[in-house]
């Protein structure tokens, strides 16, 4: 069963998203902020993450460039209320972003196919 | 008088390399150097660096302007025989002299660069020596500058082997000294590689052996001689896609098991406001034209080498006046999968065939100008990446295709 971790400072997003995607089969553990994200990812050793980008404290684009330096092949999907972020070079280092929205359709096709993607070691 | 290299300064051992390939660049060369040599002295004060010319024997003076200006920074001139051109064989004298240097981190710049900054050096540079093997540069390039990478090599590349590098052709970018050692022992170096085939060459090999890949965020648009899409573009687009079509061949065994694609890490930020690129004129009506030409002069190879229905479409969108004038994007992924199995079959001769394929792809860059003219650079990057996602959709047909005619040849 694939791990997802969730990061949001929204409670009813983490809420939502555990139930959604833990009904659709996935193991969900949440974050309500960045704090010592990596170090979090160490130890949890998450399958794919879906972070948002305005947090309070923290912005998701900056712990997207420091998670992709530290876990190169590490799915991440950027969730964001508007999608004004893509202003921002930062946001290329995601494998995929989705709006948000209560309708989970797309952000599970997109879980599925980051969790599907495959470089074969050479 | 010939001479393989001049290193005034007797430099034997370096940490960091800037190099310039050139084939005369005497009217550009300075300005390159003397930004590097800014950049070294700002960001890798502390690391034993050499500046280094790697030319073509030019014979405008480009190796008197390049030792003649003055740097902080040591520098070192080597060239290919006298009669051996090509950016390509530059390289292989620069991989050479990495491994002699005992490199670690390489940065390579173009010659004719004008808007070239000193933190250039620093953004291709520094993640070199942070985990990465390979650093691709990310410019903000206007839509119609860079269309053989937006049509062919970035969406090829990136459904092939996976990893999204949005300017795999780019002329600018750094790679680790252990990749040199690579190049030079592959053995796919071919003639097209020894010209200008040798970026999208060093991107795939990278990509092939898994080197941790960052972009580099430059900035600022790369401004250098642009080239107009309508114009003559044979040899380079040859070499290119011959490149691109060689290592498919070579590589079948790593890309058929590779699904979707997977982004990199970006690097480099801070350099302010972002500059945009200056506009790029294209003549549609000249693309049109080339384009219904080419029904004229390559019917005869689309007709054996292109699937019916392939060439059937073809025909169609012949029909359509210019105003009209769509090519989809699937009709482009065939082509491309067509003129693919045909150069691994040997269906044509190579350079006729890869010729042949310069009229469609004119006829695919009109359309693309049409469909993104009222857009601006990020709607027109979005619509780019929805290509992108086709060309991977698209993977397991190539592969039938590609399994299909290898059973049946």
């Amino acid at each position: 069963m694939a791990k997802i971790l969730v990061v949001d400072d929204e409670e009813h997003i983490r809420l939502l998203y555990s139930e959604e995607l833990s009904e659709a089969g996935y193991e969900v553990i949440t974050a309500a902020d960045g704090f010592k994200l990596t170090e979090r990812i160490d130890k949890e050793k998450p399958d794919l993450i879906i972070l948002d980008i305005k947090m309070v404290d923290y912005n998701g684009l900056d712990l997207l460039q420091e998670i992709r330096n530290r876990f190169y092949n590490l799915p991440v999907i950027l969730c964001t209320a508007y999608d004004t972020f893509k202003e921002d070079i930062k946001s290329i280092a995601a494998d995929f972003y989705v709006i948000k929205s209560f309708d989970l359709t797309e952000l599970k096709n997109k879980i599925a196919k980051a969790l599907e993607a495959n470089i074969p070691s050479s | 008088m010939f001479e393989h290299e001049v290193n005034p300064e007797n430099i034997k051992k370096a940490e960091f390399v800037v190099a310039i390939p050139s084939c005369n660049e005497a009217d550009s060369i300075a300005f390159p150097v003397q930004q590097a040599d800014k950049g070294i002295k700002t960001f890798f004060g502390n690391m034993k660096s050499v500046i280094i010319n790697c030319d073509n024997n030019s014979n405008d003076g480009t190796k008197e302007i390049f030792l003649g200006i003055k740097t902080d920074t040591p520098k070192m001139y080597i060239s290919t025989e006298p009669g051996v051109k090509g950016k390509g064989n530059n390289f292989r004298n620069l991989f050479q002299k990495v491994i002699d240097l005992e490199a670690k981190g390489v940065v390579v710049v173009d010659a004719d660069l004008k808007s070239i900054m000193p933190e250039w050096i620093k953004h291709l540079g520094e993640p070199l020596f942070q985990d990465f093997g390979y650093v691709a540069p990310l410019y903000v390039r206007h839509k119609y500058d860079g269309t053989i990478t937006n049509s062919i090599a970035y969406p090829l590349t990136r459904s092939l082997y996976g990893r999204r590098v949005r300017q795999p052709i780019g002329g600018d970018f750094g790679f680790c000294g252990k990749l040199a050692q690579t190049y030079l022992q592959s053995d796919t170096w071919s003639d097209a590689v020894a010209n200008f085939g040798i970026d999208i060459w060093m991107t795939t090999i990278a990509m092939n052996e898994n080197i941790p890949i960052c972009q580099a965020f430059m900035g600022r648009p790369k401004i250098h001689r642009a080239k107009d899409p309508g114009a003559d573009l044979g040899p380079m687009f040859r070499q290119v896609l011959g490149t691109v079509f060689e290592m498919m061949i070579k590589f079948y065994p790593f890309w058929r098991d590779v699904k979707w694609s997977k982004p990199t890490s970006i690097f480099g930020f801070g350099l302010g406001e972002v500059e945009m690129p200056p506009p790029v004129k294209v003549n549609k009506e000249t693309l049109f034209q080339k384009f219904q030409e080419g029904f004229n002069s390559y019917d005869h190879i689309w007709e054996k080498i292109l699937q019916k229905e392939t060439g059937h479409k073809l025909k169609e969108i012949r029909e359509m006046d210019k105003d009209r004038f769509d090519f989809p994007t699937n009709l482009w992924i065939n082509v491309l999968i067509d003129f693919a199995i045909a150069y691994r079959d040997k269906l044509w001769s190579i350079d006729e065939l890869l010729d042949s394929l310069i009229p469609i792809y004119l006829g695919k860059t009109l359309s693309y100008v049409k469909k993104t003219e009222t857009m601006s650079i990020r709607e027109s990057e979005e619509f780019i990446e929805e290509e992108c996602i086709q060309f991977e959709a698209t993977k397991g047909l190539l592969k039938h295709r590609w399994n299909k005619h290898e059973k049946s040849a």
